[in-house]
């Protein structure tokens, strides 16, 4: 445990020392919030019965999710496979899973950070209050979490290279950012472009976060989870295939 | 003598080409022992075979009378390895290097005392990226170090070092030998395997040319120095 915590305490300084992490995973959604709150924030959205503060709060939760699991993480560990970091682990009594925990451990207090940051300016900024229960909400952020990050960690076993995993994780990253409503209201997408984005795993897990932050029904959400539940259980098992550490 | 190292018959290929080719070889405790050949020759495959890195495709690898394979942890725990060109995070400093993989063993050695003794120690907090080439290169020593290690591979250990720093690396690494330490290095240099090693092994193709001390090895050619002699059998090798 000394050991993770070391090497999670080394890796989280280098995290916070350069700050794109920071640019793109808190201070991106945060400066959307601020955006969407100003120009539409207490307006209804369609006919629908709530705000746009309402609809952006849970999405604008999942960008930090996002950013880590499509940028932050595949894009370390594959210069660290590049720089043969990974491999020099392999001559020490540890083992380069040790390094790769600490740096998803850093992913994750990352997306927490924005998580709170975009909690704390909705709540206290803009008079956000959760209809839903705040303990579902926060295990669907978890399962949401999961499963994106085993895409993450599938994305980054793949991608020899820091060059295609540049390419890979822009190519993932910027559609999933965009169109599953984690930024623009998914409202506002014409219904074609609603369902080709329903394809996207991180829309399916914005949809869960939404409907359970608004105290929606259920039934719907069942078939989401168990989505979630087998995208992270299917990119793991892939993942520990697929794997290269050098 | 007892051995530190042993390994049979050796080898290791990349499709169809043999890189290393049925090597066997003892290492003795605190002795230093120099793999010699030229680029491509298998040096540095030999040992990552060795240690279990890479995948032997025939014989055996015996370190600290353990195979690698299966006592991998135990192993590392008591040898240390030094990668050829080595790399390092981003933005990382000497002192977070050093203590991130100092936190990997159970009881490693100091390595303030070790930056101390390369003299490294006036760049502790400076980012390991900002260092001259030589200074990495100490740094990555310090690190195959860092373990306290009683058998320590070195690979290419002073390419890029100056003159000066290179002879204060050998130094030091002969006063660690006279503590206990056993020492595999590989070596574009001859100056560096007559300063440094007890015995040597000259491969070519993978394949063991001869061993031997260096007084061996060069009485056994034509010429009195080791660098004549070293050429003069590659070009042997390549006759037959």
């Amino acid at each position: 445990m000394r050991r993770f915590w070391t090497l999670y305490k080394i890796e989280q300084k280098l995290g916070f020392r350069c700050p794109d992490g920071l640019i793109f995973g808190v201070a991106m959604p945060a400066g959307i919030l601020v955006l969407i709150s100003v120009i539409a924030g207490g307006k209804a959205v369609g006919g629908g019965g709530y705000t746009f503060l309402q609809s952006a709060f849970a999405s604008l939760t999942a960008v930090g999710i996002c950013a880590s699991a499509f940028m932050g993480i595949p894009l370390t560990i594959a210069d660290y496979r590049d720089k043969k970091i990974l491999k020099h682990f392999f001559v020490t009594p540890c083992s380069p899973m040790a390094l790769l925990a600490a740096v998803v451990a850093c992913g994750v207090v990352t997306a927490l950070i924005s998580c709170a940051a975009v909690s704390v300016l909705s709540v206290a900024v803009f008079g956000y209050r959760m209809k839903g229960n705040i303990l579902l909400f926060a295990g669907a952020y978890l399962l949401v979490m999961a499963a994106m990050y085993s895409i993450g960690m599938l994305i980054s076993g793949l991608c020899r290279t820091v060059k295609i995993a540049n390419v890979v994780t822009t190519a993932v990253y910027f559609p999933m950012l965009f169109l599953s409503g984690a930024t623009i209201p998914f409202e506002l997408f014409p219904g074609k472009l609603q369902k080709a984005a329903s394809v996207l795993p991180l829309t399916q897990g914005i949809k869960l976060m939404k409907e359970i932050s608004m105290g929606g029904s259920a039934e719907n959400s069942v078939r989401i989870v168990v989505l979630l539940a087998a995208i992270t259980i299917i990119c793991c098992f892939l993942t520990k295939f697929t794997f290269r550490w050098e | 003598m007892e051995s530190c190292m042993k390994v049979k018959n050796l080898t290791k290929r990349y499709g169809k080409r043999v890189v290393v080719d049925k090597l066997s070889f003892q290492v003795y405790r605190q002795e230093a022992f120099g793999l010699l050949g030229p680029n491509g020759a298998g040096k540095s495959t030999t040992i990552e075979t060795a240690l279990g890195l890479k995948k032997a495709d025939g014989g055996t690898a015996e370190i600290a009378g353990m195979n690698p394979e299966a006592k991998r942890k135990k192993i590392f725990e008591r040898v240390g390895v030094q990668l050829q060109s080595s790399n390092f995070q981003n933005n990382i400093r000497v002192e977070e290097i050093c203590e991130e993989l100092s936190a990997l063993y159970q009881s490693p050695a100091d390595y303030r005392e070790l930056l101390h003794r390369f003299k490294l120690e006036a760049f502790m907090r400076q980012p390991v990226e900002k260092l001259s080439g030589g200074e990495r290169q100490k740094l990555s020593v310090v690190l195959a170090l860092l373990p306290g290690p009683e058998l320590v591979f070195l690979d290419e250990l002073t390419t890029g070092l100056d003159t000066a720093a290179r002879r204060e690396v050998w130094q030091t690494l002969k006063e660690l030998k006279e503590g206990g330490m056993t020492i595999f290095l590989t070596t574009h240099y001859m100056e560096e395997a007559e300063s440094l090693c007890d015995r040597i092994m000259l491969i070519k193709q993978g394949q063991e040319i001869i061993t031997g001390t260096v007084e061996e090895v060069v009485g056994n050619s034509p010429y009195d120095n080791l660098e004549d002699a070293y050429l003069w059998y590659m070009e042997e090798e390549g006759k037959r």
